[in-house]
């Protein structure tokens, strides 16, 4: 005879796999599904002053599409991090290569790891210290103007450069890493073979490094951008609170203003813009994964 | 070849059963991977499963230890169903393919691992553990760290920490075959030696013919889910049920046959090169792959002739088509008289006699009695 | 693209990766109290105001109450849903890691903002378990990423030898499974502390009256005056990260030599 039926059951890879996932998929559900659907319920309901009426309408998208402000919030917010990106990306990308090509094996793991070291200090810490650095009697403008090489001080606060500066260092490694990774797992060989067919180093890192480095890169940009437009603090300290990006506005309207249905709506169009942002890019990854066999 | 396993011990069917497998049926989702396997293996014997990668061996081995659970039908092991055993309750204890020897533990830990519930005193257990070590040659090793151990010696540690339960089947999944050639050889002596002297029903898993027939009781040639023969090896290889088994153990030379007629436990034949003769039934029990018969025969039980030499039954006229040197053997394929596809001749070489050329003409004494028809 | 000069925009990247982190110090032991060049002289007032600093005392306090819970909670749901997801098969299997991995992408602030809108309308009341459960969200895949790597890399047949030996399911995982990721715990447990500890924008949220570390940081960052005294704690938590940064190393390290394991990197 084989296992009685119930025996089997309780015996089978599913329910145990059902089993062992189970307390952290209820906190899951509990903790992240069930406020999210909250988020997106709201969204729809109408606010009547401290409390909110579960009647359904569209009216708070209609209020945050067409306010003029929250509109160059959120496109800010798009820039913003699709400048910070870019510059994360671009400067991270000379550096993932220099450990990959051209520090010796034994070293590499060193090199990773004195990357990440200013990663584990305090966030807040780092994204305040940009500003001493950027301030108008900071380390720049004193260097600057100790050197003789101006009289007027660089006024660099309170621009969409300097925050992106600042989210550029703080987001660091998380673009390193995956270019790295995706560097790593090139076929020395072809390198070699390109070379060998005559093409220069220039030529063989553009027809063939850099394409294959590319699902590195796409991940490198989806890890940068989708945490920076969400970002709180550098708008506040860096941009000096004029220059506020969709987490302000945000929290300013669940929190200080108290209007959820108007808050929770400008929440989930933002996480909108961020997901299509991100199909983009996964898109353009597969293509990419695609064309590169 | 067979001087170990041979030896004088009580018949097989004589002893207890200790597994026995009734239409056992197992699927992964829609794959059917045993195909009702119906087997008894007996107390003692050293059983083998044989059969290319992916024909369910460890499939099935893993049924015994108690790893998979049968889709249908029944394993018993000592007179008793398992279905609703688990592993740690059925006396059977396993030497995995990849030895799984705990890499935070010592050698000693992973020998004692089994003996955590055991009552006796810590010495006791102790004293165990050295006795295990010793027999399998890894006396004085207890203090050191498992994981800088040797393939060989890792191996041997694993059959130690399974040996010290004294389980009723010991199960071995392909202990052999992540060892170099050498070490392996000798492994397949000490194997059976242990397993005489410890007398354990084992079961070995094996896709190497040459391993199953040097150490085993009884084979059983498996072949996708299915058991396609079980015999003691000298069957195995004399006497396959089918052109697949055949094929499988060994070499063996096919040659297109004729049935001319069955008469008194006899079969007429007419076969290319060899001309007219007759086999037993027994000889031509076996299935063919395909709708036409042929008979079958091995490299050495053809023998060819030297100048002067006289066949003890029959012979055929010759060419030499192919020489292999190996050393201590010559293999010739060779072309009989009217037949276009070579058979292949195995020889041993003897001080003074010469290897022949490619083209001489020959003359290549065989037996009837050594052949198997298909059909 | 030549070497040397890879070299040294590499060099020139480090300045650019260290140079917030090393003018912390500098800050910190400088008397003047603007924080600007040229430097006054040495002193270690600030750090004397800061170990006077009682209401940071209380928000450290709060802060590793939190980290610490975090680290277990979200290493021990790590450590299930690692695991079912290295071990078992289960239909659906994608979608739920899918959920439990989602934390990952979502922007802090929209975990932040439903989590708040949740607990008000079931009107729990803000306090420091509030921003627990926050931050075991956030970890969690962080954890679970940590440890995928530690379970994925177990030999499934060491649990079936053992399970084989005698062994019942939980002492098999006790003796031989747990031992074994016990490196991959630590750092997970060790990189969910981090992530807790450093959290602004959900304790922010979620905290209500209570403060955290950089609840108060980040209130404090307001006032010129008291700058000097964070620089000084900058230091403090610099030299901290150093410190736990160099023990995951050694633990890594040891876990690596009891099983002699290749090193393979860093822990990251
Ligand atoms: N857990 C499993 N799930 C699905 N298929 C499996 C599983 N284990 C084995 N199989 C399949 O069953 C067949 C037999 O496997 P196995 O018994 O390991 O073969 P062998 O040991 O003879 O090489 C193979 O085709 C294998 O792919
Ligand atoms: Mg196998």
């Amino acid at each position: 005879m084989a296992a009685s039926p119930l025996k089997r059951w309780a015996r089978s890879e599913a329910v145990n796999g059902y089993m062992m996932i189970s307390p952290t998929l209820i906190y899951a559900i509990l903790l992240l599904a069930a406020p999210l659907v909250t988020l997106v319920a709201y969204s729809f309901f109408t606010d009547g002053y401290l409390v909110v009426i579960p009647d359904l309408t569209t009216a708070n998208y209609a209020e945050a599409w067409s306010d003029p402000i929250f509109r160059s919030i959120l496109l800010r917010s798009v820039i913003v991090s699709g400048l910070v990106t870019l510059v994360t990306v671009v400067l991270a990308f000379p550096i993932a290569y220099f450990i990959s090509f051209h520090v010796p094996a034994a070293k590499k793991s060193r090199w990773l790891f004195l990357i990440t070291i200013p990663f584990w200090t305090s966030y807040l810490i780092r994204v305040f210290q940009w500003k001493v650095i950027l301030n108008y009697n900071g380390v720049i403008n004193s260097i600057l103007t100790g050197l003789g090489l101006t009289d007027h001080p660089l006024q660099m606060l309170n621009s969409i450069g300097a925050i992106s500066i600042t989210l550029a260092h703080a987001y660091a490694p998380f673009a390193i890493l995956p270019i790295f990774v995706s560097l790593e797992k090139i076929d020395r060989s072809l390198l070699e073979a390109g070379l060998d067919l005559g093409e220069n180093r220039l030529l063989t890192f553009w027809r063939v490094t850099l394409p294959l480095a590319m699902p590195g890169v796409i991940g490198a940009v989806m890890i940068v951008f989708i945490p920076t437009i969400g970002d709180y603090v550098t708008p506040e300290l860096i941009g000096g609170g004029k220059l506020p990006m969709v987490a302000n506005v945000i929290y300013q309207q669940l929190l200080k203003i108290d209007n959820k249905p108007l808050g929770s709506a400008m929440a989930i169009s933002a996480m909108l813009v961020v997901a299509a942002v991100a199909l983009v890019f996964l898109f353009l990854n597969r293509r990419f994964l695609r064309g590169s066999k | 070849m067979s001087q170990l396993n041979a030896a004088a011990r009580a018949p097989l069917d004589s002893r207890a059963k200790m597994i026995e497998f009734h239409e056992v049926h197992k699927y992964y989702g829609d794959y059917h991977a045993l195909r009702g396997i119906s087997a008894t293996i007996r107390e003692g014997e050293f059983f083998s499963l044989l059969g290319p990668s992916g024909c369910g061996k460890t499939t099935l081995l893993r049924t015994i230890a108690g790893f998979e659970d049968i889709s249908s039908g029944a394993v018993l092991i000592d007179g008793k169903d398992m279905s609703d055993v688990a592993p740690n309750k059925r006396p059977t204890n396993m030497v995995f393919q990849s030895y799984a020897i705990f890499p935070h533990l010592t050698v000693g830990e992973n020998v004692g691992f089994g003996l955590r519930r055991d009552p006796r005193s810590k010495a006791e257990k102790a004293k165990a553990v050295e006795e295990a070590l010793e027999m399998v040659g890894l006396k004085g090793y207890g203090a050191r760290a498992a994981h800088a151990l040797s393939g060989g010696q890792r191996q041997r540690v694993a059959l130690a920490r399974a040996l010290i339960l004294k389980p009723k089947v010991l199960l071995l999944d392909e202990p052999l075959s992540a060892l170099d050639k050498k070490i392996r050889e000798q492994m397949q002596v000490e194997l059976i030696k242990l397993q005489r002297e410890v007398g354990i029903t084992f079961v070995l898993v094996t896709h190497d013919q040459e391993e199953a027939l040097v150490m085993s009781d009884r084979i059983a040639v498996m072949f996708e889910g299915e058991i396609a023969q079980l015999a003691d090896p000298e069957t195995l290889y004399r006497r396959p049920n089918s052109r697949r088994v055949a094929d499988f153990i060994g070499v063996m030379n096919f040659l297109p046959a004729q049935i001319l007629g069955e008469a008194a436990g006899h079969v007429q034949l007419e076969v290319g090169g060899l001309g007219r003769f007759e086999v037993t039934e027994e000889q031509a029990s076996a299935r063919a792959s395909g709708a036409e018969p042929v008979v079958g025969f091995r490299p050495e039980t053809l023998t060819i002739l030297y100048e002067g030499q006289q066949a003890h039954d029959r012979e055929a006229p010759a060419t030499i088509d192919e020489v292999v040197y190996y050393g201590d053997m010559t293999y010739y394929d060779v072309k009989l008289d009217g037949v276009d596809a070579p058979v292949r001749i195995s020889m041993r070489n003897v001080f003074g006699r010469p290897v022949l050329d490619v083209g001489t003409r020959t003359r290549v004494a065989w037996s009837a009695g050594a052949l198997v028809l298909f059909r | 693209m030549k070497f040397s000069s890879l070299k040294g925009y590499a060099f020139l990247y480090l300045v650019f990766l260290y140079a917030p982190i090393v003018l912390l110090p500098v800050f910190a032991f400088n008397s003047g109290t603007i924080i600007a060049f040229p430097l006054k002289g040495f002193t270690l007032d600030w750090f004397r105001d800061l170990f006077a600093n009682q209401t940071l005392g209380l928000a450290l306090k709060n802060s590793l109450i939190i980290a610490v819970s975090t680290s277990i909670l979200s290493t021990t749901l790590g450590v299930f849903a690692a695991r079912a997801s290295t071990r078992f098969k289960f239909p659906g299997k994608t979608g739920v890691m899918g959920l439990i991995m989602l934390p990952l992408v979502l922007p802090e602030i929209i975990i932040a903002s439903s989590l708040l809108v949740v607990l008000l309308a079931v009107g729990m009341p803000l306090s420091l378990f509030t921003v627990i459960l926050g931050h075991t969200l956030m970890a969690t895949p962080y954890a679970i990423a940590v440890l995928n790597a530690a379970f994925s890399s177990l030999d499934r047949s060491l649990e079936e030898a053992a399970y084989d030996l005698g062994e019942t399911k939980w002492s098999t995982f006790r003796l031989i499974i747990l031992p074994l990721v016990t490196p991959g715990i630590i750092s997970s447990a060790l990189m969910s502390f981090t992530i807790s500890l450093d959290e602004f924008i959900v304790a922010f949220s979620l905290a209500g009256k209570e403060t955290t570390l950089p609840i108060y940081i980040f209130s404090q960052l307001r006032f010129p005056k008291q700058i000097p005294m964070i620089m000084a704690l900058g230091t403090c938590l610099v030299v901290a990260s150093i410190v736990l940064l160099a023990t995951a190393e050694y633990f890594r390290r040891r876990g690596l030599a009891k099983t002699g394991a290749k090193d393979t990197g860093g822990f990251l």
